[in-house]
């Protein structure tokens, strides 16, 4: 009897162990099996595989606890496809030893955050991130840097690199990829819908835009709402006062802009806010309430000091207009809509004169310096003095405010 | 509970490991709660972090929870198997110098190097496993040596008629030893989704074979110890226990539903949590049967805290098995609400039970001070604050879960958590000080008091049917 309890105790405690070895037969192994399936099915010819500073990268954000804040997986849920784009397929974690998935979101998630914001942006945030982003509870990474935002250390550009990697390569495989995905998958109802289905692939609400729709917000009075929304959103880097010279103004290029310098009409903020300035590191707010973004706009109008038009006389203006037809209408258009022949080729969209105008002081100062990290060059050793003088008063009377 | 007549000598509870580890969970403890308070301020005031890399969130966070784990709930877990093994087997432990070995290993190899190289920068970004590889070899040894030094009196005395609690000893002790590797190497050599499979695996396998089984080790040991009546019923403890180490392992990836696992692991895992809340509900009962008569807060601290546990341990599972249900899990993933669930978990049911377990072990060195207010102080302030985090923080996930449902800014959920972020701050000070004065209230008073505590409220322990030995450890 005593010799069967003690067999019986045997079998229990293999039983026992048996318990453990199922859970990672069927939670582990099996589930790997599959996904290890479906990956050789579904994964683009050629994935690329990270470069030796994108790898550096991965182990900066893995040592500083980033995927503790930021999780890098889209799940097959409406709130994250809609938020931030087509969920995560098994082939894109490829090269993750091992995996930033995350289990808690403080901040947004970041497995398409590749192409979203500009490389001066993402450096100065990293930085100082309450410079930028007013109400965020980031930490500051101030000892990647040599003591500015703009001065990066090699583990500041590793991390950039490595956060460039974030959602490429699905963005490189293209949609082709995406159809011999879904078809090689046999997928589900919910899979179809949230990894395939109609919508962006990154559906974040800052991507910046080059071209496309945007609604036209209506113009409204100054209200304290606008200036709130302003505070915590735009004062970072356009400065309390519009004066481009907010604390997360030093590390960018180009420079935010001085709103007291500008004009712009309904049309050009209504569009900048809707699609950000697609290489810069102003980037979108599709996520603000219309209300609010055009509360925004009103506030952006207020700083802007318009002054009388002093008087061209026409000798003046004739040499400005020759000036720009030979130097300036390849990028500018010919008549200022920033649509010339060359514009598309930039990285940066030339200035569209007819929506926005420079103050005298601003426009003397372009052309004459140009603007750095900007393809506007600058052009002292090309122009006499009358001639920039001239051009920097000639583009200023293409501006036709929102009459279109 | 055991019968010693075949052992000549009786067995010896080495007081001074019980001693040495019990000192050492209560400063990692409250090394631990720092760095959690730290992390937790840094959210209201970023700039907290200064401009080192040393006191940056991340590492905070990471050194917090592997501190928790290994630092305190490691070495009270050792205490009180010190205590409790040579209670349960009328064995000693196989060898104090190998406890010494252990005690050293543990601490100086372990917990101490891993939070200053997590610190420094070298750790790897897995949940429950954030030490890096070079320690994790040294926690595998550890558990090893822990399996050999508690293992053998089990063995040596026969497996018929085993105490409840010493199978959750067995059992935690195994399986740790095997989950332990899965959870920290093999995301290491699988990528991504095929690497996360298993990480969701340990994420429950540390609460579920090192935590929970240990935990519940201390609460099926000091209830009849302390009652002196036997556990309600020995058939419902025993279900309890196949049904937790059959189904605990299963519950895994319920940390990943909605991702790219396949959905019938993830529905497995989901039906497992379900049923582990009815697994539960059955320990519980037979938890709080043993318990009757006892009131809600029982007079005697060691068993006090352990009943606070077993209610905790009762909720925690109940909310669990809820927030692994899809339609649930889908809002509150990601949230606050799942850190609340967490610490109930941590903190309210084996942080309680591991002091329970604690001041159960620490009554009985002979030569060991004691003194009871203290720690029913420490009892008070624990709980208001363990209930104020927890509730605060589950509604800071509701109010998160339905910012981002919303299509809000981004920044709104984390502007809307502030005030709730700063009221989990101000709950550190109830619960470092309710540490503080648990801890005070074993190292303040009297040499001896507790014995005395013992016999002057309940009477003598029954110290002839237990039979161990007290070593002196050169004191008393």
């Amino acid at each position: 009897m005593r010799r069967v309890l003690r067999m019986s105790y045997l079998v229990a405690g293999l039983g026992g162990i048996g318990f453990f070895g199922m859970s990672m037969l069927l939670l582990g192994v099996w589930p790997g099996r599959t996904l290890e399936e479906q990956i050789r099915r579904t994964q683009p010819a050629y994935p690329l595989p990270p470069t030796a500073s994108e790898q550096r990268g991965r182990r900066i954000y893995s040592r500083e606890g980033c995927a503790y804040c930021h999780t890098q997986q889209i799940r097959y849920v409406g709130s994250d496809f809609k938020r931030f784009g087509k969920a995560t397929l098994a082939w894109e974690t490829i090269f993750d030893f091992p995996h930033l998935w995350g289990t808690r979101r403080i901040g947004p998630d970041l497995s398409r955050e590749a192409g979203i914001r500009s490389s001066d942006w993402q450096l100065s945030h990293l930085y100082a991130p309450q410079a930028l982003v007013a109400d965020s509870v980031m930490p500051a990474f101030p000892w990647l840097f040599d003591g500015a935002p703009n001065r990066p250390r090699q583990e500041a550009r590793d991390l950039l690199d490595y956060l460039d990697t974030l959602g490429r390569n699905r963005a490189l495989a293209g949609p082709e990829a995406d159809v011999h995905a879904r078809d090689a998958m046999d997928c589900s109802a919910d899979e179809r819908r949230y990894a395939f289905g109609k919508g962006e692939l990154n559906a974040s609400p800052a991507m910046a835009r080059r071209s496309g729709e945007f609604p036209l917000l209506p113009r409204v009075k100054t209200q304290p709402a606008g200036q709130d929304v302003y505070a915590r959103n735009c004062a970072g880097c356009h400065g309390a006062r519009g004066e481009g010279n907010g604390k997360g103004a030093d590390g960018l290029s180009p420079k935010p802009t001085n709103f007291t310098e500008q004009e712009y009409s309904q049309t050009r903020l209504s569009q900048a806010l809707w699609h950000g300035v697609a290489g810069s590191a102003m980037p979108a707010w599709r996520d603000v309430s219309r209300p609010d973004l055009a509360a925004v706009a009103q506030v952006v109008r207020s700083f802007s000091a318009t002054q009388a038009e002093p008087q061209i006389p026409p000798p003046v203006l004739e040499l400005g207009a020759s000036v720009y037809k030979a130097r300036c209408a390849q990028c500018h258009g010919a008549t200022g809509g920033g649509d010339g022949t060359a514009a598309g080729q930039f990285p940066i969209a030339p200035t569209n004169f007819r929506t926005q105008r420079p103050s005298l002081a601003a426009s003397l100062r372009t052309v004459r310096n140009g603007i750095e990290g900007s393809p506007m060059a600058p052009w002292t050793n090309e122009l006499r003095e009358d001639e920039i003088n001239a051009v920097a008063y000639y583009v200023r009377t293409f501006y036709t405010g929102d009459v279109r | 509970m055991p019968e010693s007549s075949e052992e000549s000598a009786p067995p010896v509870v080495e007081t001074s490991l019980v001693y040495a580890h019990g000192l050492a969970a209560f400063v990692a403890l409250l090394i631990s709660a720092c760095f959690g308070f730290w992390a937790a301020a840094e959210l209201v005031v970023p700039q907290l972090a200064g401009s080192s890399p040393w006191l940056t969130w991340g590492r905070l966070r990471y050194d917090h929870t592997q501190g928790i784990m290994l630092g305190w709930l490691g070495n009270a877990f050792f205490a009180f198997l010190y205590h409790a093994v040579p209670v349960l087997t009328g064995r000693s432990v196989t060898n104090l110098k190998l406890g010494q070995w252990l005690f050293g290993l543990w601490n100086f190899i372990v917990v101490i190097p891993g939070w200053i190289l997590v610190l420094a920068g070298f750790s790897q970004p897995l949940e429950w496993a954030e030490f890096p590889l070079v320690i994790d070899g040294f926690v595998v040894l550890a558990l090893l040596l822990a399996a050999i030094q508690f293992l053998p009196p089990f063995f040596s005395r026969g497996l018929e008629d085993l105490y409840v609690s010493s199978w959750y000893i067995i059992g935690g002790l195994v399986f740790t030893l095997l989950a332990y590797p899965m959870g920290n190497f093999v995301p290491e050599l699988l990528p991504g989704a095929r690497g996360a499979a298993f990480s969701g695996l340990w994420i429950h396998d540390a609460v579920g074979l090192f935590v929970t089984p240990l935990a519940l080790a201390i609460i099926y040991f000091v209830i009849p110890a302390s009652t002196r009546r036997p556990i309600y019923s020995h058939f419902l403890s025993m279900l309890g226990f196949w049904l937790l180490f059959f189904l605990y392992p299963l519950n895994g990836t319920h940390h990943y539903v909605f991702s790219v696992i396949p959905m019938s692991a993830q529905i497995g895992a989901i039906t497992a949590s379900t049923l582990l809340g009815v697994d539960v509900v059955i320990v519980v009962t037979n938890l709080f049967l043993s318990l009757r008569g006892t009131g809600w807060f029982p007079r005697d601290p060691g068993l006090r805290f352990v009943s606070t546990g077993t209610m905790f341990y009762l909720v925690v599972s109940l909310q669990g098995s809820l927030q692994a249900q899809m339609s649930i899990n889908q809002s509150v993933h990601f949230s606050d609400w799942v850190i609340g669930h967490s610490h109930m978990a941590m903190l309210g049911f084996a942080s309680f039970a591991a002091l329970g377990g604690l001041v159960h072990a620490w009554q009985r060195i002979p030569w060991a001070s004691y003194q009871a207010g203290m720690i029913n102080t420490g009892y008070w302030l624990l709980l208001s604050g363990v209930i104020v985090m927890v509730v605060d923080l589950t509604i800071a996930g509701l109010v998160q879960a339905s910012s981002w449902k919303s299509g809000a800014p981004w920044l709104d959920s984390v502007r809307a958590s502030q005030p709730y972020w700063a009221i989990r701050i101000f709950t550190f000070l109830p619960i470092a000080a309710g540490f503080f004065m648990v801890m005070a209230g074993l190292f303040a008073g009297k040499p001896g008091a507790g014995l005395k505590a013992i016999r002057d409220t309940v009477g003598p322990e029954p110290v002839a049917e237990i039979a161990p030995r007290f070593a002196t450890g050169g004191q008393a």
